[in-house]
């Protein structure tokens, strides 16, 4: 349970490597779906591959019909269905991958000695700073896009001061309900797998891996729902 | 006190979310069980268990964040 996160100082700013190392390879295994997927598109004989990709986009379009309008739906179609990769993905490895090694050699550069533990793959979700990120960037598009579509009622709202508050705890939920799940799965996972005999914690630890996968597609499906809807708040006609 | 004021917070989580999705639960059940057509909602119940999960599985985070911070994991 003593695993440490090992980090990259860089000035004043600190990098966790671990959640790096996630986010690359998150990239990598989104771009390569969907490359694979989108390569080769033909009308009348759909591959395995694109029906997959084709399945995906056409969930997400569904639910963004059923919360904009349908020129506005059409239009953030691309940016929901690659935060929904992008999230689901991030979520899925920590589960999948959680490798903790040991340190052979020290190595002064990331602050690591010789007999730590050091797990190298973790969610990248399951650090704050991520879906911090990620909330504060949606949020600040929805405003500036309020601000381009409706410039002369987009004001009126904030003559009620209660409104102000409600739109800082936006982005502070949005966040930490993703990061909250994630990280308390992780824990569980590590608490299980270190914790006790595995004759005791086997099954429970079965159980729990199934629902942390089932948890991480829950958790993007929400995460991009309620991207969908504050960016729809903000710049849909009749407000 | 720290440390009881922790798995207070926690037990208190467990607790609220436990009646918060009985609630949601339950009424979806008694739909179902009146209108069997009903069922299609299933998808709109799973989003709403996990928007009322969000607030005590908060609270979890931030309570094994402290544990971890105060030196009591491991």
């Amino acid at each position: 349970m003593d695993a440490k996160s090992p980090q990259l100082e860089l000035g004043f700013l600190q990098f966790d490597v671990p959640t790096m190392i996630g986010t690359i390879l998150t990239c990598i295994i989104v771009f390569l779906i969907t490359y694979l997927g989108a390569r080769g598109v033909q009308m009348r004989r759909p591959g395995k591959k694109q029906l997959i990709v084709e399945m995906i986009i056409g969930f997400i379009r569904n639910m963004l019909h059923e919360n904009m309008d349908r020129r506005n739906a059409e239009r953030y179609i691309g940016f929901a269905v690659t935060l929904f990769l992008f999230v689901f993905f991030a979520n899925q490895l920590g589960v999948v991958l959680m490798v903790t090694g040991t340190m052979e050699t020290d190595l002064p550069s990331l602050g690591l000695m010789e007999g730590d533990k050091v797990s190298w793959f973790k969610s990248p979700t399951a650090n704050m700073s991520v879906p911090v990120v990620m909330a504060v960037a949606i949020t600040l598009f929805a405003h500036v896009m309020g601000i381009f579509t409706h410039p002369k009622t987009y004001f009126k709202d904030y003559l009620n001061p209660m409104h102000i508050i409600g739109e800082i705890t936006k982005p502070m939920t949005h966040a930490m309900r993703l990061w909250a799940n994630i990280f308390a799965g992780e824990i569980l996972i590590m608490v299980l797998v270190t914790v006790g005999s595995p004759l005791i914690t086997g099954a429970p630890l079965i159980i729990w891996i199934g629902y942390s996968l089932f948890i991480g597609a829950i958790q993007a499906y929400v995460f991009t729902i309620l991207a969908s809807i504050y960016i729809a708040q903000k710049v849909s006609p009749e407000s | 006190m720290e440390l009881f004021g922790i798995t207070f917070m926690l037990g208190m989580a467990a607790l609220a979310g436990g009646f918060g999705n009985s609630i949601v639960v339950s009424r979806f059940l008694d739909g179902i069980v009146r209108q069997p057509e009903a069922q299609g909602l299933l998808p709109r119940m799973l989003l709403g268990i996990a928007l009322v999960e969000a607030v005590p599985i908060i609270a979890v985070g931030v309570g094994i964040f402290l544990l971890i911070q105060g030196g009591y994991f491991g």
